[in-house]
């Protein structure tokens, strides 16, 4: 009884707080839904990108705590300083190259189920992120809101890096061990084309 | 007594801070075309009387019209009615945009309705937040949908009455499979009143009407003080059954907010059917912040002292007893 | 017990029938329904003040049901206080502040860092100062006094709401998704200081 009000309430809540923002944010005047909405799209425009964000939250799922919740906290954040350098104008060498060779890195941890010490791990994840928010998190279209373009761009790496992390939790079984390597060599292989791509 | 005093005391602070702003009689305005030749249309701008004044939006016609017969303005108990005739030039009336400047500032709607000679209709609405109309060809059913789901969604917002009695009903119901029967008989009684009302089966006239509306509020008032007190009483036995009755009434409130003049008898289900479904979202809305604020006030631990617990209650019984003393006045007049 | 909570559910009901701006609204801050709901209609439409004053009821959250009742009430009464200020003065920064709220307040979700609860007082003061006096000044030509009262009414909701939902998280993981959020709000901070930077 006492744990089915419990849910009544939160469900209520869920409720009233999802419809609050989502009503407000439909009816924002055209060009600041333009933002929101390209922001939204923008993480997913680029498969590179989509890779190498799901990659993290698959190596982080085999990592295992601290490392699964450790990592989408900072991950943003670094992201995000990427992202500044890139607006201010801070130049930032081979961005391209180094966004392809860090899709083939991290699919190279989750093929060989790296263990590394914290401290590395969260280091190769960070300086990975810097290029990708540098890359991404510029390109507003001409017209639309910076702000609602950045709250965009960033719950969707968020979600993205969310999907890694639970498809990583297939990682309890012995099977879904196997197959977390197999989408790592995969991740890996792309991360080759991409690179191939960037050099010519 | 001293329940009474505090009733008392509260009906003349709101008097004082004039909320009878909020109360719900605002009436929407009108707007008719009526073909009379090719080029000639008969203009006639119904005009609510605002708050005891004239109504501050005026009617701004498209430059290219030409009025031909000069506005004539008639006075009515409810309203300013204009008339007048217009040619409208070889390019027609399609596409044309009447401005209401000055409506922005208001909380009322607007019906626009264009009848041509060959017998076909069209319909817009202008409202504060879109205070212009543009005459164009049919529109999709979605369209429809959406501007009656916003107009019911604003009704229930605005008619602080029907949120007082909702309100109320919270106050007395114990227990959620209670409070979901109450809800939804309430739900179902206005629905019933709001059809008949719209599809023309049945009229209340608004005086008396809003009269038994107040008292419907002011009836919850000691019944809340006795649920305070632990007593119980039929009504807080059996809530629903109250809440249908007054629900009936209720009903032919919201009907008042649904003008259905200048709407094609086709378009009436439709917009009948969306309004009522703002209406119960926004009624839900309300419902919902409320039940989660109180569960929130209690995980937070908040103890608010006797006088805030009260004033809810108070507010129903006092708000009730204003508006029935100054409806039934109305009403007087009225009869008069 | 029940009676009283059924009591409570009243308490701010007549208010609560704010909650909402009209779907109708096509305009950022008309509503049609009056300055009070054009209020409402504004703070949920400009994350610059929306989002700081959610992440700061988060934040009580995490530190528990005494900051959340202390966040409730301060941080409506600081903002309309703010918000008068700022109704009378008429004064625009080049630099986007609010990022400076989202960085700060952020940061210490995604910490989840523990706080005395002097210190967390006066962090709810000086948020709700800074961000109604900042909303004071975008009202001005907009809804006036009635719409900050719809301000401050839609955020004693949200912060009750929020910072509610957020003590009655008991399992592990939720917690941390709390954090998550946080370091987003972070993130969209850093980004702001770059667009103002550009």
């Amino acid at each position: 009884m006492k744990g089915e009000k419990k849910r009544f309430f939160q469900i209520f809540l869920v409720w009233t707080l999802l419809f609050c923002p989502v009503t407000a944010f439909a009816h924002v005047k055209g060009g600041e839904v333009i933002g929101l909405i390209s922001g939204l799209k923008h993480p997913i425009s680029g498969l590179d990108h989509v890779l190498a964000m799901i990659a993290v939250g698959l190596w982080g799922a085999q990592l295992g705590p601290p490392a699964i919740w450790l990592l989408p906290v900072t991950l943003p954040m670094v992201m995000a300083l990427g992202g500044m350098l890139g607006l201010m104008g801070v130049p930032v060498p081979s961005i391209e190259i180094a966004i392809a060779v860090s899709a083939m890195v991290l699919g190279v941890m989750v093929l060989i189920e790296a263990r590394p010490k914290l401290w590395l791990a969260v280091l190769i994840v960070a300086s990975y992120a810097i290029y990708h928010g540098y890359a991404h998190g510029t390109e507003l279209p001409p017209g639309g809101n910076g702000l609602l373009y950045s709250i965009g761009f960033v719950m969707m790496t968020g979600t993205l890096h969310a999907t890694g992390i639970l498809i990583g939790l297939i990682h309890r079984w012995l099977a879904g061990r196997m197959a977390l390597r197999l989408a790592g060599a995969c991740i890996a292989m792309a991360g080759v084309m991409f690179l191939w791509r960037a050099i010519l | 007594m001293r329940c009474f005093w505090l009733i008392l005391l509260t009906g003349v602070f709101v008097l004082a801070t004039g909320a009878t702003a909020w109360a719900h009689e605002s009436q929407p305005g009108t707007l008719e075309l009526r073909q009379v030749s090719n080029d000639r249309y008969e203009v006639t701008w119904r005009a609510p009387i605002y708050f005891g004044q004239p109504h501050p939006a005026r009617i701004e016609l498209p430059g290219h019209w030409n009025t031909v017969v000069e506005p004539t303005m008639r006075l009515l108990p409810d309203s300013q009615v204009f008339r007048r005739i217009v040619t409208v030039g070889g390019q027609g009336v399609e596409g044309s945009i009447i401005r209401f400047p000055g409506l922005e500032h208001t909380i009322t709607d607007i019906f626009v309705r264009l009848n041509r000679l060959d017998g076909t209709t069209m319909t817009a609405v202008a409202r504060p937040s879109k205070p212009y109309a543009q005459l164009r060809g049919e529109r999709t059913w979605s369209t429809t949908a959406v501007e009656y789901i916003g107009l019911g969604f604003h009704h229930i917002l605005q008619g602080v009455d029907h949120l007082l009695f909702v309100l109320g009903l919270l106050l007395i119901v114990r227990g959620r499979m209670l409070l979901l029967k109450t809800i939804t008989a309430f739900t179902i009684a206005h629905s019933i009143t709001l059809a008949i009302a719209t599809l023309g089966y049945a009229h209340a006239p608004l005086p008396p009407l809003n009269a038994a509306i107040a008292l419907s509020i002011l009836f919850l008032g000691p019944e809340i003080v006795r649920s305070w007190r632990g007593e119980t009483s039929w009504t807080i036995r059996a809530p629903w059954v109250v809440a249908f009755l007054f629900g009936l009434l209720h009903g032919f409130g919201f009907a008042s907010g649904l003008s259905t003049t200048g709407m094609p008898k086709a378009e009436l289900p439709l917009a009948l059917l969306f309004f009522n479904v703002g209406v119960e979202l926004g009624q839900l809305v309300f419902v919902f912040t409320a039940l989660s604020l109180v569960r929130s006030f209690k995980v937070l631990g908040v103890r608010w002292p006797r006088l805030v617990e009260a004033l809810p209650g108070y507010t129903v019984g006092g708000l009730g007893a204003y508006w029935t003393i100054q409806r039934t006045v109305m009403l007087l007049g009225y009869l008069k | 017990m029940r009676e009283i909570s059924i009591i409570r559910i009243s308490s701010f009901l007549t208010v609560a029938s704010l909650i909402l701006p009209g779907p109708a609204s096509a305009h950022l801050v008309t509503t049609g329904m009056g300055p009070v709901y054009d209020g409402i209609g504004h703070l949920l439409l400009t994350p610059e003040d929306l989002v700081p004053a959610l992440a700061l009821a988060l934040f009580a959250g995490l530190r528990g049901a005494v900051a959340g009742r202390r966040a409730m009430f301060l941080l409506p009464l600081a903002w309309i206080m703010g918000g008068v200020v700022g109704s009378k003065l008429n004064v625009t920064s080049a630099f986007p502040i609010p990022a400076l709220s989202f960085l700060l307040l952020g940061g210490l979700i995604a910490a989840d860092l523990y706080m005395p609860a002097a210190a967390f007082t006066l962090l709810s003061i000086l948020v709700g100062l800074v961000h109604g006096f900042l909303n004071g000044v975008a009202l001005n030509e907009g809804a006036g006094l009635l719409g900050l009262i719809g301000i401050t009414t839609m955020l004693f909701i949200l912060v009750t709401l929020v910072s509610a939902s957020v003590v009655s998280l008991k399992r592990p993981w939720t917690r941390v998704a709390v954090r998550v959020a946080g370091s987003w709000i972070v993130a969209t901070g850093m980004l702001m200081i770059g667009w103002a930077m550009r």
